[in-house]
């Protein structure tokens, strides 16, 4: 008697536990974006194109909502995602891309490891660009190696591509090169170069392509990339013969192809994981996403999952010869 | 032009942008008023649907939204002593010692009309800088910049007490104030200051949660002390006389033109921040008054300490368009969100702005106008309402106040470190004002050393000592050393006409 009990009972909680199991995981649930920067730049535009189209693309289509956590470059965000929120797989982060060589150099601060986060890809690259002002007589990039008075350009901080970048070129391609650092922000440094208070700037391509089609910039040396807009300008890799400067500018350049990376908790369930990667990869093919990203000055470019995962695994198998020479130029802060 | 003037009024005037428009002013009129929820944040939640409008309905939309926050949210600082928006914190000084004397009312009417001058002189000041505006904000390099901080911060010598002594602990509360805006990751090399291994100080002190805690819980703890509502010791009939406000504005119109005048200057300028311009024009506003006894009526209820702060919170919106629309360069960081706007829209800023579209640029200028219009007039029949809520008892008023405060404290970097500070500021607020050291000196050093640090190493880097010759720079250094000598000759006419009169007019 009591065993069929145990065993009606256990019927029917396998029936009423049934149609939940059938029923999309995220349906009735709410998806959260964590940025771990402030609104009005470029990851929290990302993060917001992102939660209108992604929920479509999600089994059960929930609502998904952006969170901002800025503080410290997003190591902040990366931290709570990591090791305070809850671990059932509803909330995903959107960090700095450099977030990666920041664990390679050593960065105080981030309580957790890059390569234990599961990723779920990226929707956009990112290719650094080094511009001068277009009245400028230099021609190639190799031309300013001569430039005389050295070319004043202007960047804002440390640990920003309008700051390394110029760094690097100036190091190993050794133009003449004087940076001038501390501008509030990318578009300030535009209107620097306006009123001629510094010659030229480094930058993302999607911030400097605008100012390029005015023909007030013109872009000298790039980043690899696969954009077809850039395949005239030389690559600042190709112009290096020594292992160590090769090295480093590849070294330099791995975060662009993360552009704006995903990710999701190290414990968050692999079947919610698995739902995020194919949901993100069938956006970046969703054309009212992708015009909607263009517009916004996106590169709509998917990476998948595997595609990081690799990248990372190269990154942290760089000799330390070439990690040590790194550390001179990247200061993650 | 005059064309494309009157080609963006009727393209506002459409029935579709002006709807959106109206809908933007309803959403941005709650968002001020409530802290807990910036005018940035909101804006960047409602970008998304100005995808698919066209480019005046979705900027009458955005801009109908944000400048009607800059209106509503000084609300709060003048009823409650509670800056709504962190920017408007300036007015917390006489709008709220008003509303203790029982003036809520006339301050609250004072603010509102002086707000309208102030919007209505920024769009003013945006539809005539157009023609000039590329030459104007090109002629201002980082070493014009820098003067203009450091004009900013010779204010503090107005804003302290008088005498030796006074100045002595007007200076002292400055640096610490630059001192305090110091904290975080320098921005020249990225070096970490002051921040004890601690990740929430990279970025350094927020100023919102700072001031939050600086101005507001002092005075919290005061109400709970006095077990009273805030405006007990005050007779009741004086609660409302909003009309007396608005004369005020119109008896004090040159310094309202003059200060609405200085904050459409400074959000010309880009990289300045919106908290200058208001700190700016209350500097001003002390150094109108005539003799230093007059001066010292300023932080105990004067009205003029509402009018210049509230004109210059408005009209800043205007004139930090500029640099948004004609170079692509935010001046804040709700004009960053809208130039997200821009690319939604397809539109590109830039000189193309100024020339091809330039009756859209017009058309902005009018929904400034418009929507604060619209703002004003839908705010002065609650005023009466709400300067009623100064008459609440504190028991009942004090945990809604400390939901306001500590919300509004969060919201500025969601994380448990900002209500920390605001604690810590409050601590700081309430032995300066126990112990009469000036609160205003260290809010001025803490919203201007940052740029002022920025502009300096830039200057030298840049142009070494040559900087210092540029006429621009020459012109700021002259304000400034008027700004700095004005206190001391007042107190020097006023001993003479002392000695005169044969009385000593001085208490501290």
């Amino acid at each position: 008697m009591r065993r069929t009990v145990v065993v009606g009972l256990t019927v029917l909680a396998l029936l009423a536990a049934l149609p939940a199991g059938a029923q999309a995981p995220f349906s009735g649930k709410t998806v959260t974006i964590l940025v771990g920067y402030t609104p009005g730049g470029g990851y929290d535009r990302m993060a917001r194109i992102v939660a209108r189209h992604l929920g479509r693309h999600l089994p059960g289509n929930p609502t998904v909502v952006v969170q901002n956590m800025p503080g410290a470059n997003s190591i902040v965000a990366a931290n709570h995602l990591y090791n305070v929120a809850r671990a059932d797989g509803f909330m995903i982060g959107l960090f700095n891309r450099n977030l990666i060589l920041g664990q390679l150099v050593g960065v105080e601060g981030m309580r957790l490891d890059m390569r234990r986060f599961q990723w779920i890809g990226s929707p956009a690259e990112e290719t650094d660009v080094f511009a001068i002002r277009a009245d400028l007589p230099y021609r190639h990039v190799l031309d300013l190696r001569r430039a005389d008075p050295p070319l004043a350009i202007g960047a804002t901080g440390p640990g920003a591509n309008t700051y390394d970048f110029p760094l690097v070129l100036k190091a190993f391609l050794k133009l003449n090169l004087r940076i001038i650092s501390g501008y509030p922000g990318s578009a300030d440094i535009m209107l620097a170069i306006e009123r001629k208070e510094v010659d030229g700037r480094a930058g993302s391509w999607s911030s400097l392509k605008p100012f390029v089609q005015r023909g007030l910039i013109k872009p000298m040396v790039r980043t690899p990339s696969a954009n077809p807009e850039l395949r005239g300008i030389p690559v600042d890799q190709d112009l290096v013969t020594e292992a160590v400067a090769k090295g480093v500018l590849k070294l330099r350049a791995v975060p662009n192809k993360l552009g704006r990376p995903f990710v999701a908790g190290p414990a968050a369930p692999a079947e919610l994981v698995r739902a995020y990667r194919e949901a993100l990869r069938k956006l970046t093919q969703d054309r009212e996403f992708v015009a909607e990203a263009e517009r916004a000055g996106v590169e709509v470019s998917f990476t998948s999952a595997e595609e990081i995962q690799k990248m990372f695994d190269e990154v942290f198998a760089t000799p330390p010869g070439i990690v040590r020479v790194f550390k001179e130029f990247f200061r993650f802060e | 032009m005059v064309e494309a003037l009157l080609d963006g009024l009727l393209r506002v005037l459409q029935p579709n942008a002006l709807v959106y428009m109206l809908f933007g002013v309803f959403i941005g009129f709650w968002v001020g008023i409530l802290p807990g929820l910036g005018g940035t944040v909101t804006l960047a939640l409602m970008l998304p649907f100005v995808y698919g409008m066209e480019p005046v309905q979705a900027f009458a939309f955005l801009l109908g939204m944000h400048s009607v926050v800059a209106t509503t949210g000084d609300l709060t600082s003048i009823l409650f002593g509670i800056p709504g928006e962190g920017l408007s914190a300036a007015l917390v000084l006489d709008g709220y010692a008003m509303t203790k004397k029982g003036e809520a009312g006339r301050a609250l009417g004072a603010n509102l009309m002086s707000s309208l001058v102030g919007a209505l002189v920024g769009a003013a000041a945006l539809a005539a800088a157009i023609p000039v505006v590329r030459p104007l904000v090109l002629s201002f390099g980082a070493p014009e910049l820098f003067m203009l901080a450091v004009m900013g911060i010779a204010f503090i010598a107005s804003l302290s007490g008088r005498g030796a002594r006074g100045l002595a602990r007007g200076a002292a509360a400055g640096a610490l104030g630059l001192l305090v805006s110091s904290v975080g990751q320098d921005p020249q090399a990225g070096i970490l200051r002051y921040t004890f291994g601690q990740l929430y100080l990279w970025g350094g002190i927020d100023i919102v949660p700072a001031v939050v805690g600086l101005f507001a819980l002092p005075e919290i703890l005061d109400l709970m002390v006095r077990r009273t509502s805030i405006a007990a010791t005050a007779p009741t009939e004086k609660l409302t006389g909003v009309w007396e406000g608005v004369k005020d504005c119109f008896r004090h119109f040159g310094l309202t033109l003059r200060c609405s005048l200085i904050g459409a200057f400074i959000g010309i300028m880009p990289g300045l921040g919106g908290g200058v311009a208001q700190w700016m024009s209350y500097g001003h506003a002390v150094q109108s008054a005539k003799t230093a006894e007059e001066r010292a009526r300023f932080g105990k209820g004067d009205v003029r300490g509402v009018l210049g702060p509230g004109a210059a919170n408005n009209s800043k919106e205007g004139g930090s368009l500029i640099p948004t629309v004609a170079f692509g360069v935010p001046g804040s960081s709700a004009m960053a969100v809208l130039l997200g706007g821009f690319f939604l829209t397809g539109l590109v800023p830039g000189p193309d702005m100024l020339t091809r579209h330039l009756s859209v640029t017009y058309s902005m200028v009018w929904t400034l106008v418009l929507a604060n219009v619209v703002t004003v007039a839908l705010c002065f029949p609650l005023l009466p309402y709400l300067a009623r809520l100064t008459a609440i008892r504190a028991t009942r008023l004090v945990p809604f106040l400390m939901l306001l405060v500590f919300l509004g404290a969060y919201t500025a970097n969601n994380s448990w470190g900002d209500i920390l500070v605001a604690v810590t500021f409050g601590i700081l607020g309430y032995a300066m004002v126990r112990f009469g050291w000036p609160r205003a000196p260290l809010v001025l050093g803490l919203v201007l050393g940052d740029v002022a640090e920025r502009y300096l190493w830039i200057s030298v880097a840049r142009y070494g000592w040559d900087w210092l010759g540029r006429p621009g720079v020459v012109v700021f250094l002259v304000l400034t050393l008027a700004v700095l000598l004005v206190p001391f000759f007042q107190e020097w006419r006023e001993r003479r006409a002392g000695y005169v009169l044969g009385g000593a007019a001085h208490a501290d």
